[in-house]
């Protein structure tokens, strides 16, 4: 590399880190939403913007640029920025993805900006996740303890205790942030909404799998029937898309080996 | 559990799954087992065959070499160890397997599966030379 080279490459780094998203340096991207305003209209339509981006604008910065600088109207659920919230999910060219985790650097060509799939939509790209977090309050996701302890007493402190091998096997499933891309992304959900889902029943199995939980009981009424793990066909699109790798088709497929066990051992108690 | 509250979509349409290359390839996998029907309907028909007498086994055998009979029980041959392929690939997902606290690699359990094929192969043609 030569010595000018190097130096057109400051230059446009400082150029890029000074200006951020308006420097000489972007290009100009379009990318088309599909708007539904259900206060003016009942039909759908798609809305083309053409915005600067540069190799760091994420989609999430290109959807607060179009609410900004051009089009106030527009409405979509974000907050963290991170990957952590899990707001911001939307469909890219039909796959389920969080906006903030995104890239438009990725993207040659057509990028369409959807709702999620399989959900009701409130307006443009917000939808109404209830149904998911009824499935998910179905099957009780917190810790559910017989013996739980006692009242702190500074003399005698009881905790929860837990060893780093015990945490290991519960702790990838326990990664999941709510997002909702996997319910997105499962044919399964699409075709019968009654079906739990992979978040829900990767989080059942999450503590199922706790050391601390004595909650399985309960738990495997929801889990061991038709709409519970037995309507996972393990197409495992939910997994390809998690943005957190949760690995929820691992984790209902696993639940369909508890399931299982819990029926045997039913059969054999009479 | 309660139903009540929120709203449903109706279902996804049947061609769903032509939206997406991974679906595709899900139903590809899913397929795998229309040819392996027709497998087991022949393996089924050789043995009313046996049953009925000489001349009807005869009369499969020549059905069994016939071109296109081969042609989809080598494309049955095909989709098996494809689906196979798939399948060994989500077992240690599914059941993973923890000795002394540690769980085994995947790759450990995927080669172990492929070694048992090869050993059922192996064992196969032994019984086929010797015959």
């Amino acid at each position: 590399m030569s010595t000018d080279q190097i130096t057109a490459k400051r230059v446009s780094t400082d150029n890029t880190s000074a200006n951020n998203i308006s420097t000489n340096h972007t290009k100009t991207k379009h990318i088309s939403v599909k708007r539904y305003l259900p206060d003016s209209s009942t039909e759908t339509f798609w809305q083309e913007y053409d915005l600067p981006v540069d190799d760091s604008t994420s989609l999430l910065d290109a959807l607060n640029h179009i609410k900004e600088q051009l089009d106030s109207t527009l409405s979509y659920r974000w907050s963290c920025r991170m990957a952590i919230c899990g707001s911001c999910g939307v469909m890219v060219n039909g796959i389920p993805k969080l906006g903030c985790k995104t890239f438009l650097r990725d993207y040659e060509g057509d990028i369409r900006i959807e709702p999620l799939a399989h959900f009701p939509v409130q307006r443009d790209l917000v939808v109404d996740m209830a149904i998911f977090l009824e499935h998910l309050a179905a099957v009780k996701p917190y810790l559910i303890d017989d013996n739980p302890v006692k009242p702190y007493d500074p003399n005698a402190p009881e905790t929860y205790r837990q060893t780093p091998e015990q945490l290991e096997r519960y702790k990838q499933f326990a990664n999941c942030i709510n997002c909702g891309l996997c319910y997105s992304a499962c044919p399964q959900f699409g075709l019968n909404q009654e079906f739990l889902g992979p978040a829900a029943l990767t989080l059942a199995h999450r503590y199922n799998l706790d050391s601390r939980d004595s909650g399985k009981k309960e738990r495997m009424a929801e889990l061991n029937r038709h709409d519970g793990v037995w309507s996972c066909t393990f197409v495992g699109f939910c997994s390809k898309v998690c943005p957190k790798n949760v690995d929820p088709a691992a984790a209902v497929n696993q639940g369909k080996v508890e399931a299982a066990k819990h029926t045997l051992i039913a059969l054999f108690k009479g | 559990m309660d139903k009540s509250s929120s709203q449903r979509l109706p279902p996804l349409k049947r061609n769903w799954w032509l939206k997406h290359r991974f679906f595709k390839l899900y139903m590809l996998r899913e397929a795998t087992v229309l040819p392996l029907v027709f497998f087991t309907l022949c393996l089924l028909a050789g043995m009313v065959a046996l049953l009925q007498g000489a001349e009807s086994w005869q009369g499969w055998i020549a059905f069994m070499g016939s071109p296109i009979v081969l042609l989809l029980n080598l494309l049955a041959l095909a989709a098996s160890l494809y689906h196979a392929a798939t399948f060994f690939v989500l077992f240690p997902r599914v059941m993973p397997i923890r000795i002394a606290g540690h769980s085994l690699p995947d790759q450990v359990i995927v080669a172990g599966q492929w070694a048992g094929v090869v050993v059922v192969a192996l064992l196969f043609f032994w019984l086929l030379g010797r015959g």
